[in-house]
């Protein structure tokens, strides 16, 4: 009987196969880092070495992008008032809808409602966007939209869930884990993969946006934003005793190992102290915007401490581009908070209008800063930027108020950057925007083209859980060609 | 496409007509229709790969078609046949095969021609053959062998001894060195128990290894004897079935009484409840008089009614997404088979069919995701009187309501005015105004409206944000309609969360108080809205801000309340023809807000009676309502099950009765079998003693909990996509034991702990770890990374503060539950904050602050076997946190106490706690110096975060 026969599955994660000979002098922190430097690349399923789950890795094949930013939009922002035009729906205004549904998710339908914010075109490819996002309107001809996306599911928990996870039900792995499992990240000194949470509060679905569900809990992203860094970077005691308290542990530990030849579980846990070290100098550093020029406060609006709330999500924008600059793999940075009537997401049920005046003025010219910044200093080349909502919101108003219920049929994402074709609009909702009707893509492919564009190949890349070999795209997905560069 | 067929018809008609050449004969399979398959769609649908579940490469297959699709080819007509519909498709994405071009326009006309002569594919010509997916190794009768002969005979102590013997001899390789005694006493005490062995223990085990033959045996007695035993082998089965304290999706809210079900597996593993029973408790224990029991049929993740879209697909995909999940959790912890991949398709590798999997879903179509109360003697007794006072209790309030004040609320509050004979509505004189708000109760009666939508907006406060402890609403029947448990949803302006205090939903839960309460996010303001689940015509709204009468703050003094009629917003009360709040008055009592003038003597006395009378039956009613309950499910009549087309609950097509998985069993029930029978169908046939996955998944799982690797090194999948076993004999050996010993844990556990396999040093070794690597063959013992639970627990325990209190509702490790904050992780722990963390209130996917990052499963999907990741997350989580902090602190005052200040002694003691050891002469210098520079503390975090002591020996 030979090993293989014992366990084909036996390559995966924490499997450990492989043994550092070094003896326990060699181990000192440079060797180990010197390894953790070292690339791998992909078979069918990922090989993670277990001493350094975080090296990078390459993809299935050549892909544009390195880096991915995520602005996740919490709540469903509604496609009719941003980047959807439908003149019908400004003729039919205050009209049923003919055929349409007598209720959907929270109750009875009112009538069609025209698009609460007037809209113009920008740019080369003279494209429709409305007023209330007059920064990212004049960035048009730099994005991709997919105006055709569907969810499965039409509430907030599941949906996002689906958008994250691929998945509606709880558990699964995150697009960031399945990426930093998937590619590691370039600067072992931060985490690979870091969730920005919204001033206002964390998202409907909370750490299943970020979570590893399945995945080792190494890939989880680590929220970080510019008011609070990774919690228990330091300790409370001075820094001598810190200090001398690693030197004692280095030396309990090179003892141990050397007793226990070998064992590379334990040479990792040594080197993930090392680690922890230059994190505790490196998070600082990343998250501290002194150094930031002030002309570049102003761009994203983080200087105006007239409007607070933008102020700090521009800074949180600020700092999703310093850590992709330093070779972070995946950062989420997220806008709008929990359910809270539309107050603090963009959940615009009752006063629409009202709460997106709000909510607009604190997304629109910190992301719009934040994709000039990137072009202006060349990262847009190898960063692939992507803003996507769980899902869009109906042509009509609820019976008895002035917003938007939830419509799962027909949303508009785009995606910005490296490996896209910019300023190309993708699929199309009928003339009242109700649903989808020409290239309709499921989130699946929404998913599936980012991993594309990262160079891996969303159905191979797998990890087997429950008797299941795994995707973030279950056993659906298409890469949607027309986006792409 | 309609047209494009056309097209094609003509075209072939053509074709047909003037190229008598090309068709003179008959299409034949295998010379003309085979090569096409070959070439253009084996790829895909053939022996490696069945995309979308379609096979062509044989015959039944081909015919039967893929997913959804019906038969791929009828014979005779080629345009009704899918099969040509794909490879004819003018749409790209739909057409066969994938690709710009499609097949070449001959090959699709030899196709269409075949069908049209009726699609013969003769038999016996197939290159493929089907293989019997009943063909595998787990789905077969167990094969007990007897041990096998080894070479080396005086190692082996017992048959499981000479299973792995006889690997390591076939491999050529031979078993470690037995570990120091100590460090096999440390490895089973943390493995069985979660904890290590004291000093005390230690001493004694060493002292009876010296003078007793059996001084192995009586430590694991004893280990297997302690409460202990139970609390460390539950989290394995809780991580297995994922359990949680919350109901996870968006709100994760509090799921109060699910813990019943954590405390009844602790219960059933330490009085060695065998594991048949174990199984039929869990699937219909309101049977066999374990109710929390079935806790494990409602452990999943669940979207509580508010959260369900209104329409009606919305509520069914729910529903099918919570049977689900239920029929996930059966099959798969008890089967090891992965029956859900049988949702939307047959399974593609085990015989399981998607008709399989409905029927599996009949047999648990009853069971809701509810509390139910729990069974004790009294029980039905108790809460039928109850009922009954609640009934009468109803029934008085309603009688002593006609004696409230109808409100008459300013139905134009903007044209309010001054002026008393302007507008006599919204201005009534002042001697007509009912009484001013008060914080212990307040009613607003008025003319009966028939809505199913009502809000309380409050305008103004006394002080700060409102707060509402309750808000009830009747129906002209005298039933509360607002309350939760009739599936009223809740929607709140705002709220300040503060966890188990102050909740949105406490303000309908039908618990008074301020620790029951709702408080807003505004300073004078806030919506309540409630969505009752129908129509009711209400005529009365009550409520407080402390029904307790502790508290008078926070109270809404201007509100208004509205009900949705026909669409619109109608006000029905407001505080506007309410006496002006003042806070210096005395607070009133219910008898003030009745209008009592206008009643004879006699009158005022009845209605004095009735309160009086109520106030005793409310005492009463609440006495006999403290019956336990759990979230265990509630049981009614089972929804009719169909087979869904795609998974699709829009796609119903015929109904299934509840039935065991074809392949392996025949019991089929009538498809209008009680809810009970079901479950217990269900349950009788999974612990059949002839099973073949029962025992098998089983034994194999504490195999794995005890060495870190199964047998199988997929635990939840034994299907013919799962690994096969490393050592199958030794397997079925041990499975066949099992059952015989009466499915006792308790004496796996012995036999696997007392094994000469288990008492290997894990002393790594080159020459073997070149041969298995994995330690698969087990030629040592594995050495693993101990759980998050064991570090937690057994930090705090050598700090001498373990709280043991065993059961109850867990301990908070966040201060704040959900909301805009998120969960706020609680720094500081004491009193019941340290109890074992498996006593940690449970919060879905929310990580410990501290050991989440210890690859804690976060309670979405089943986790048979946790990963063991190694990040400097947790370097950074276990070196800085207040909680190594205060533990270490605990420990060095411990030392203190035991020690007095003599450095040496405190190191030696602080080792044989820490690290079950004495130190060297080296580490006792190095940890006294650093001891006396940077404190007694910085040496104990130090042990705390020592290889050593995070990893079993």
């Amino acid at each position: 009987m030979t090993f293989s026969d014992l366990s084909p599955n036996g390559s995966q994660l924490l499997d450990r196969r492989r043994f550092l000979t070094e003896s326990a002098t060699a181990l000192g922190s440079i060797a180990l880092l010197e390894l953790l430097n070292q690339q791998q690349s992909l078979g069918a399923s990922v090989q993670v070495d277990p001493e350094k789950p975080f090296a990078a890795r390459s993809g299935h094949y050549g892909g544009k992008a390195k880096n991915v930013i995520v602005v996740f939009c919490a709540g469903a922002v509604s496609q009719l008032e941003t980047w959807d035009y439908k003149p019908e729906l400004i003729r039919l205004d205050g009209k049923p809808m003919p055929g349409g549904p007598a209720v959907t998710f929270q109750g009875p339908a009112g009538n069609l409602a025209r698009p609460q914010y007037r809209f113009r075109q920008h740019g080369q490819s003279g494209k429709w966007v409305s007023d209330m996002i007059p920064h990212l309107a004049e960035l048009t001809d730099d994005l991709a939209f997919v105006h055709s996306l569907t969810s499965t599911s039409n509430t907030h928990g599941p949906a996002e869930n689906f958008l994250s996870t691929g998945f509606q039900l709880d558990g699964f792995p995150s697009l960031g884990a399945w990426v930093s499992y998937a590619l590691g990240t370039e600067n072992q000194n931060l985490p690979a993969y870091v969730a920005i949470p919204d001033p206002r509060g964390v998202p409907q679905n909370g750490a299943n946006n970020w979570g590893a569900g399945f995945l080792p809990a190494a890939f989880q992203g680590v929220m970080m934003s510019s008011r609070e860094p990774i919690r228990h970077l330091r300790g409370a005691g001075p820094a001598g005793r810190d200090t001398a308290a690693r030197d004692w542990l280095r030396r309990m530990n090179g003892r141990h190992l050397e007793q226990n030849p070998g064992d590379s579980k334990l040479a990792a846990r040594i080197a993930s102290y090392e680690l922890a070290a230059r994190m505790q100098l490196s998070v600082p550093e990343v998250t501290a915007l002194d150094d930031e020029p002030a002309h570049v406060l102003k761009a994203y609006g983080a200087d105006d401490t007239t409007q607070p709330l933008r102020a700090a999500f521009a800074k949180n924008c600020i700092l999703a581009r310093r850590l992709v600059e330093r070779g972070v793999r995946f950062v989420q940075l997220f806008n709008g908070a929990y359910a809270s009537g539309g107050e603090l997401n963009w959940d615009g049920h009752n006063k629409l209008k009202q709460q997106y005046d709000r909510h607009a003025a604190i997304l629109d010219q910190p992301v719009a800063a934040l994709i000039k910044d990137l072009k202006q200093r060349g990262m847009l080349e190898d960063t692939l930027v992507v803003w996507c909502t769980e899902f869009g919101r109906m042509p009509f108003f609820q019976k008895g108020s002035q917003g938007r219920d939830h419509n799962p049929n027909g949303f508009t994402c785009w995606l910005a950057g490296a490996g896209v074709k910019a300023g190309v609009s993708h699929g199309l909702t009928d003339e009242l925007g109700r649903a989808a009707v020409q290239d309709v893509h499921p989130l699946y492919d929404f998913n599936a083209t980012i991993l594309h564009l990262l160079g891996l190949d969303h159905e191979r890349l797998t990890f087997k859980h429950n008797g299941i070999e795994r995707r973030l795209t279950n056993v659906e997905g298409h890469v949607i060609g027309d986006v792409l560069a | 496409m309609f047209r494009w067929l056309l097209c094609c018809v003509c075209f072939w008609c053509l074709l047909d007509a003037f190229s008598p050449s090309v068709f003179a004969q008959r299409v034949d399979y295998v010379r003309d229709v085979r090569p096409i398959l070959q070439q253009h769609c084996y790829r895909c649908h053939g022996e490696q790969r069945q995309r979308s579940g379609l096979r062509l490469d044989i015959k039944s297959e081909a015919f039967k078609g893929g997913d959804g699709w019906g038969e791929s080819l009828i014979a005779g007509d080629p345009e009704e046949s899918p099969l040509m519909q794909l490879v004819t498709a003018d749409d790209r994405d739909m057409r066969m095969p994938p690709g710009k071009d499609g097949l070449p326009p001959e090959a699709i006309a030899v196709l269409r021609r075949w069908i049209a002569e009726g699609a013969h594919w003769p038999d016996g010509v197939d290159l493929a053959e089907l293989e019997d997916r009943m063909d595998h190794w787990s789905f077969k009768p167990l094969v007990v062998t007897s041990p096998p002969a080894v070479a080396t005979a005086d190692w082996a102590r017992g048959p499981i001894d000479r299973f792995v013997l006889a690997g390591l001899e076939q491999t050529g390789l031979s078993p470690s060195a037995p570990a120091e005694p100590l460090a096999w006493l440390r490895r089973v005490s943390i493995d069985l128990t979660g904890l290590p062995p004291t000093p005390d223990e230690a001493r004694r085990f060493l002292e009876r290894v010296a003078t007793s033959p059996t001084a192995y045996e009586e430590a694991v007695d004893r280990l297997l004897a302690s409460p202990r035993y139970g609390e460390r082998w539950a989290q394995h089965w809780l991580d297995l079935v994922r359990y949680a304290d919350t109901h996870g999706f968006e709100v994760n809210t509090e799921r109060p009484n699910a813990w019943p079900y954590r405390d009844y597996v602790i219960e059933a593993l330490n009085s060695d409840t065998p594991y048949d029973r174990f199984v039929r408790e869990q699937i219909v224990g309101d049977a066999f008089d374990q109710d929390p029991a079935t806790g494990f049929l409602v452990t999943a993740s669940v979207l509580l009614p508010g959260q369900i879209g209104k329409d009606e697909a919305s509520k069914r995909l729910a529903r099918q997404d919570a049977l689900d999940e239920i029929v996930n959790n059966v099959s798969q912890t008890f089967m090891g088979l992965s029956v859900g991949c049988a949702r939307c398709h047959d399974h593609k590798f085990d015989p399981i069919s998607a008709r399989d999997y409905y029927s599996m879903q009949a047999f648990v179509a009853g069971v809701e995701y509810k509390e139910r109360r729990v069974e004790t003697g009294d029980a039905e007794e108790r809460r039928r009187r109850a009922a009954e006072l609640r009934e009468r209790i109803a029934a008085i309030d309603q009688r002593l309501s006609d004696h409230v004040p109808l409100a008459r609320p300013q139905t134009h509050a903007a044209g309010r005015t001054t002026s008393a004979k302007l507008d006599r509505e919204s201005f009534p004189p002042q001697e007509a105004r009912r009484t001013a708000v008060d914080a212990l109760l307040n009613i607003d009666r008025f003319a009966p409206v028939t809505t199913d939508r009502v809000r309380f907006v409050v305008a103004a406060t006394n002080t700060l944000e409102p707060c509402i402890d309750e808000l009830e609403v009747f129906n002209v029947q005298g039933e509360n309609v607002a309350a939760a448990e009739r599936g009223t949803g809740l929607m709140v302006s705002g709220e300040t969360m503060v966890a188990n205090r102050h909740e949105a939903h406490f303000v309908h839960d039908g618990r008074y108080g301020n620790e029951r309460s709702w408080l807003s996010n505004q300073d004078g303001a806030g919506t309540i809205e409630l969505q009752f689940a129908d129509l009711q015509t209400i005529d009365r709204v009550v409520w407080s801000r402390d029904r307790n009468g502790q508290f008078h703050d926070r109270l809404a003094t201007d509100y208004h309340i509205e009900a949705l009629v026909d669409g619109v917003w109608r006000r029905v009360a407001d505080a506007g023809d309410r006496h002006g709040y003042d806070a210096d008055a005395a607070p009133t009592r219910l008898a003030d807000e009745l209008r009592l003038s206008g009643l004879s003597d006699e009158g005022r006395r009845q209605v004095e009676r009735q309160r009086k009378e109520k106030q005793s039956l409310e005492k009463a009613a609440a006495e006999a309502e403290q019956g336990p309950v759990a979230f265990a499910g509630r049981f009614r009549t089972p929804d009719p099950i169909h087979l869904l087309s795609r998974g699709d609950p829009e796609q119903p097509r015929d109904r299934v009765p509840p039935a065991v998985l074809s392949r392996f069993g025949e019991q089929t029930l009538a498809p209008d079998c009680d809810e009970q029978t079901r479950r217990l169908a269900l349950a009788d046939w999974i612990v059949r003693p002839d099973h073949p996955l029962t025992s098998r998944v089983l034994v194999n799982r504490i195999w794995q909990w005890h060495f870190g690797i199964g047998f199988v090194d997929t635990p939840n999948d034994f299907g013919r996509n799962g690994s096969r076993p490393s050592h199958p004999e030794l397997l079925d050996y041990l499975a066949d034991q099992f059952i015989r010993s009466g499915w006792s844990l308790k004496q796996l556990h012995r036999r696997i702990v007392l094994s000469s396999t288990y008492r290997q040093s894990a002393q790594h070794n080159a020459f073997a770890a070149q041969r298995d690597a994995d330690v698969r063959l087990l030629w040592r013992f594995p050495r693993r990374r101990v759980e998050a639970e064991v570090i937690r627990d057994t930090m705090v325990a050598v700090g001498g503060r373990l709280e043991r209190t065993m059961g109850g509702r867990g301990f908070d490790r966040f201060n704040k539950r959900g909301g805009l904050s998120g969960f706020t992780p609680v720094e500081s722990f004491e009193g019941e904050g340290l109890r074992r963390m498996i006593y940690a209130h449970k919060v879905r996917r929310e990580p410990d602050a501290v050991f989440g990052a210890f690859d804690c499963p976060d309670g979405g999907q089943s986790a048979p076997r946790r990963s063991e990741s190694t990040t400097p997350i947790q370097a950074l989580n276990l070196f800085n946190s207040t909680f190594t902090a205060e533990q270490s602190a605990a420990l060095s005052q411990r030392l203190r106490r035991e020690c007095g200040s003599d450095v040496d002694t405190q190191v030696a003691r602080a080792f044989e706690l820490v690290l079950c050891r004495s130190p060297t002469p080296t580490e006792q210098k190095e940890a006294g110096r650093l001891a006396a520079q940077h404190g007694l503390e910085t040496m104990c975090r130090v042990l705390f975060n020592c290889n050593e002591f995070l990893f079993s020996p």
